[in-house]
């Protein structure tokens, strides 16, 4: 069988064929899970969201006009579900941060032992957990999601040199991690 | 000369910098350790940043999405079906009650409308005729048994509202609970 695009699923739905709407959740669910886990932090409340999110997306398929890529709109609305959830419970987020300038600084997350235990895989994993709810989200969509930085800043209503910096930043401090470990020695 | 900052190395990195930008990147990270460091450990950055791999939803997940999306658009066509019979019931009660009308005005008003009498005449006739026998039909015995199947019809429609949106409750609570 055929791949099917994005529109066609959407268009097959929007006909009544609900269940081609699993075409487009199996399509994506990964994806956007592994941006809200590492958004969220907790694992349960991810699938949680995500299953919102999909409800969400299916009801407002009649409003999608398709100017934008599907994932691109889908990717938005995951995005703003997770600020909200985020906003609701109150915890730090970076929507009440004042811009893209505040710092942050991982090494301050671990106790230097706990570096000198890890292998670079799994201190990467880990810290991009740790890394503020925005600048994991663009770790997530650039890197896994195979987003361009264009998308990316569409999806987060924000400028593509914001994006860059995000980006730029995120790289900077895991290589600080492990410029300053071990690891270093070993890797490089 | 530019400066090499970790900006440049990024962008070196992803491949967005000028070429004479490019050559001078280049050199440094030739002549300096310490760029070379910085370069090595943001590579190594990249490359297992791009071999991260997804995290897995439950298996469940998308067999039990499904069951709440069609059961929450299934709440809305059962609705319009109801709508759509009680609203098909009430048109032919109302078509057979003007049949009703119409055929007792034709009995009641012999071959006046065929006679020499203007089309107004013969129009007031008929309306007249009409309105009578409409007056009949609204009138004692035929009042009350029009009030009755109106009754009735209400009652059941009623009937069936609730059960259907307790119906409706019901599975939308079942689809949350899943």
């Amino acid at each position: 069988m055929r791949n099917l695009s994005d529109q066609e699923i959407i268009d097959s739905v929007r006909k009544g064929n609900d269940s081609d709407y699993s075409i487009i959740v199996n399509r994506y669910k990964n994806k956007a899970f592994s941006m809200l886990k590492r958004m969220l932090k907790n694992e349960f409340e991810s699938e949680e969201v995500l299953q919102d999110c999909f409800l969400k997306v299916y009801n407002s398929l009649n409003t999608f006009k398709g100017e934008a890529k599907f994932s691109t709109w889908f990717y938005r609305i995951v995005y703003n579900t997770a600020l909200t959830r985020l906003s609701s419970q109150k915890r730090k987020t970076e929507t009440e941060m004042t811009s893209v300038e505040d710092h942050f600084n991982l090494e301050s997350e671990y106790r230097s032992d706990e570096i000198e235990k890890k292998d670079v895989n799994q201190l990467i994993h880990d810290t991009i957990s740790k890394l503020p709810e925005r600048y994991s989200a663009v770790i997530t969509m650039f890197y896994l999601n195979e987003m361009r930085i264009e998308e990316i800043s569409e999806v987060m209503g924000i400028s593509v040199s914001n994006v860059k910096v995000m980006l730029h930043r995120s790289r900077n401090s895991l290589r600080d991690l492990i410029l300053n470990s071990r690891l270093a020695k070993e890797l490089i | 000369m530019i400066q090499i900052t970790d900006e440049i190395l990024n962008k070196y990195l992803d491949g967005e910098l000028s070429r004479e930008d490019t050559e001078q990147v280049k050199s440094a990270l030739l002549n300096s350790d310490e760029i070379r460091r910085k370069f090595s450990a943001l590579k190594l950055v990249h490359t297992k940043l791009s071999s991260l791999k997804e995290d897995e939803v439950s298996p469940s997940f998308t067999q039990n999405l499904m069951i709440q999306i069609i059961k929450k658009s299934s709440v809305p066509r059962q609705q319009k079906y109801f709508i759509v019979s009680v609203a098909t019931f009430i048109t032919l009660l109302c078509l057979v009650i003007f049949g009703f009308s119409i055929s007792a005005v034709i009995s009641a008003t012999p071959s006046s409308i065929g006679d020499s009498k203007s089309v107004f005449d013969s129009f007031s006739n008929l309306s007249e005729g009409l309105v009578k026998s409409i007056k009949q039909l609204f009138s004692g015995a035929g009042l009350s048994i029009i009030c009755s199947i109106f009754s009735i019809i209400v009652l059941i429609s009623g009937y069936f509202f609730f059960e259907m949106q307790k119906r409706a409750k019901a599975s939308l609570s079942n689809g949350q609970q899943l």
